[in-house]
C-alpha cells in the first residue's frame, strides 16, 4: 500500500515528534525532580550541601573506587568488539 | 569528521581501561619535592568572589614561607581591591597589583604578564577568582615538576553551582566529559594535554623563554599549552588535583565564553598549526592530536556548511544521486560529530565519577551542541572579517560571576 504525500507527512511529523519526546523524557524527569547527587565532592570533608533539597547530596570521590568492576569490564569488552563489527 | 569520531572512541576506550587497571595517570612526582610557588590570580570585578578564593588560599596546607599569591585586581570598578586588600593586611604572602584603567582590561593574557613580572616563585600557577580548591592542591600540583620533562601541569575542574539551573548541568555534564575523559586519555595516550589556563601551572623557567603570556590571543591558555609542547616539554594532567569553578548560568553568558574560546582556539590554530605538522619535538601521534584539538572549533562550522548545502541541493533539482548524498551527509555528519561519540565519551565519563543519574540528562547536550553552531560561525566571520579589514578582535568579554556558588560552601 502506499501513502499518499499528505498522510506520509503527517506520519513522519508524529513519528518524529513522538521519537524526540521519548529521547527527552528522562531528562525532563531529572530536571524536574533531580536525584542526581551532584555535584562531585572534592574536599576530604563535606563543605557542600543543597539547600533547595535541605539534604547533604553530594557524589562522594570515594564512589569511583567503589565501581562495579565487572561491569567496566564488560563494557570494555563490547567497545572493544566494535570495530571488528564495522569492519 | 570522522577522525573525530575515532578520537572519542579512543579516547573514552583508554579511561575505560584505565579505570580496570585503577592506573594513575600522574607521572607520580615526588611529594617531598616542594618548590617555591607563585600563584597569579587575575581578578577583573570579582567582588563576588574574590573574598572566597582569598580565604581558601589562607588555609593552603602548603609551607606558607615557600608560597607567595599575587592578586592581579585589572582595573576592578566594584570592591575586588578592597577585599583583596584586606587579606593582603593581614597575610604577608598575598601581593596586590592594581593596575589603573589604562594599564588594565586587556584581557586575562596581560593581567597574567603584569602578575609574572611580579612573581619569585619557581612554579607560577594561576587560579581564576571564581574558583575554590583542595586545601591540598599546591602540593598536588607541583609535586609534578621534579620531572624536567613537565613544562606545565593542569588539575581537574569541577562545577559548583551544578545544581543552579539548565545551563549549569549541561556545562557540568561538558566538564566530565572534557577532565574525567579527554584529558585523561589525552595523559594517558601520550598526546596533546592541554592547559586550560586555571588549576595549573607553568616552570619559570620555561615561562621567560617563552617571554610569557601572548597578549594578542583570546585562548592565552591553548596558545601557552602548544607553544610548550614545540619549546620541546609536555603538559601532565593531575586528575587528583581538584577544584571547584563557579559554571557560567545562562544562555548569553554561555555564548560569551565559548565565543571567546572558539575565536580564540581559531586563533591559535591559525598560528600553530604549521609549527606543529613541522616540529621536530613531536612525534606522529601528537601532530596528529594537536591539529585535532586546534581544530576542533571548525567543526560545528563545517556542520553548518553541510546543512546549507544539503538544503541547496535539495531546491536546485540537481541529479537525484546527488540529492541523495547531500541530504544524507548532514544526518550523517551530526551523527558522528555532534551525537553519539560525544554524548557517549560524557556518558562514560558520567558512570565513571558515580553519577549514573546526571546521565539521564545526556540528550539535552544536543542543544548545547546546535547552540555552538552559531557561536563557533560568528567567532570564524568575526575573525575572517577583523583579519580582511586590520582590526582589532581581541576584545575581552569577561565571564560574569553572581557568587551563587557561595550557597553551596559552609565556611
Amino acid at each position: 500500500m502506499i501513502l499518499n504525500p499528505i498522510t506520509t507527512f503527517i506520519l513522519l511529523i508524529i513519528g518524529v515528534s513522538t521519537f524526540i519526546f521519548i529521547m527527552l523524557l528522562p531528562a525532563l524527569f531529572e530536571l524536574k525532580r533531580p536525584k542526581d547527587a551532584g555535584p562531585r565532592m572534592i574536599m576530604e570533608y563535606p563543605l557542600f550541601t543543597q539547600p533547595e533539597l535541605g539534604r547533604v547530596s553530594m557524589a562522594n570521590v570515594e564512589e569511583e573506587q567503589r565501581l562495579d568492576q565487572k561491569l567496566v569490564e564488560k563494557i570494555a569488552d563490547i567497545i572493544a568488539v566494535l570495530p571488528n563489527l564495522e569492519a | 569528521m570522522i577522525t573525530y569520531l575515532v578520537r572519542h572512541y579512543i579516547f573514552t576506550l583508554t579511561v575505560l581501561k584505565d579505570a580496570q587497571k585503577h592506573k594513575k595517570t600522574a607521572t607520580g612526582g615526588n611529594a617531598t619535592y616542594q618548590p617555591t610557588v607563585s600563584i597569579l590570580i587575575p581578578a577583573r570585578n570579582e567582588e563576588k568572589v574574590i573574598g572566597r578564593l582569598l580565604q581558601r588560599m589562607t588555609e593552603l596546607t602548603y609551607p606558607k614561607d615557600k608560597l607567595q599569591i599575587i592578586v592581579v585586581d585589572d582595573a576592578s570598578t566594584d570592591n575586588t581591591g578592597i577585599i583583596a586588600e584586606q587579606y593582603s593586611n593581614t597575610q604577608n604572602y598575598i601581593k596586590i597589583i592594581q593596575r589603573s584603567r589604562k594599564e588594565g582590561g586587556r584581557g586575562k593574557g596581560s593581567a597574567l604578564n603584569a602578575g609574572f613580572k611580579q612573581a619569585t616563585g619557581e612554579i607560577i600557577l594561576c587560579f581564576d577568582a571564581d574558583y575554590y580548591p583542595q586545601r591540598d592542591i599546591v602540593e598536588k600540583l607541583s609535586k609534578e615538576f621534579v620531572d624536567p620533562r613537565v613544562g606545565v601541569v593542569q588539575g581537574r575542574i569541577t562545577v559548583l553551582n551544578e545544581s543552579q539551573n539548565t545551563v549549569t548541568r549541561l556545562v557540568t555534564l561538558e566538564r566530565i566529559g572534557g577532565y574525567r575523559v579527554d584529558q585523561q586519555a589525552r595523559d594517558s595516550l601520550g598526546l596533546i594535554t592541554q592547559f586550560g589556563g586555571t588549576v595549573g601551572g607553568i616552570r619559570r623557567s620555561l615561562l621567560e623563554r617563552l617571554g610569557g603570556w601572548d597578549e594578542s590571543i583570546l585562548a592565552e591558555d591553548t596558545d601557552l599549552t602548544f607553544r610548550a609542547y614545540l619549546a620541546g616539554y609536555k603538559v601532565c594532567y593531575v586528575k587528583e588535583a581538584e577544584c571547584y569553578e563557579e559554571a557560567v548560568e545562562s544562555w548569553q553568558d554561555y555564548w560569551k565564553q565559548r565565543y571567546r574560546w572558539a575565536k580564540g582556539h581559531m586563533q591559535c590554530a591559525f598560528k600553530h598549526s604549521k609549527r606543529v605538522l613541522k616540529s621536530n619535538s613531536l612525534g606522529f601521534r601528537e601532530k596528529l592530536d594537536g591539529l585535532l584539538l586546534l581544530n576542533v572549533y571548525f567543526m560545528p562550522v563545517l556542520v553548518l556548511c553541510s546543512w546549507i548545502i544539503g538544503a541547496l541541493l535539495l531546491f536546485l533539482k540537481s541529479p537525484q544521486w546527488l540529492s541523495m548524498v547531500w541530504t544524507i551527509m548532514p544526518i550523517f555528519l551530526y551523527s558522528f560529530v555532534g551525537n553519539f561519540a560525544p554524548f557517549f565519551e560524557v556518558g562514560i565519563g558520567a558512570y565513571l565519577d558515580g553519577r549514573t543519574r546526571a546521565q539521564w540528562l545526556l540528550p539535552l547536550l544536543i542543544f548545547t551542541f546546535l547552540y555552538n553552531i552559531p557561536i563557533c560561525t560568528k567567532a570564524l566571520l568575526d575573525l575572517a572579517i577583523s583579519k580582511i579589514f586590520g582590526r582589532n578582535c581581541n576584545h575581552w568579554t569577561k565571564t560574569p560571576h553572581s557568587g551563587n556558588g557561595n550557597t553551596y560552601i559552609n565556611s
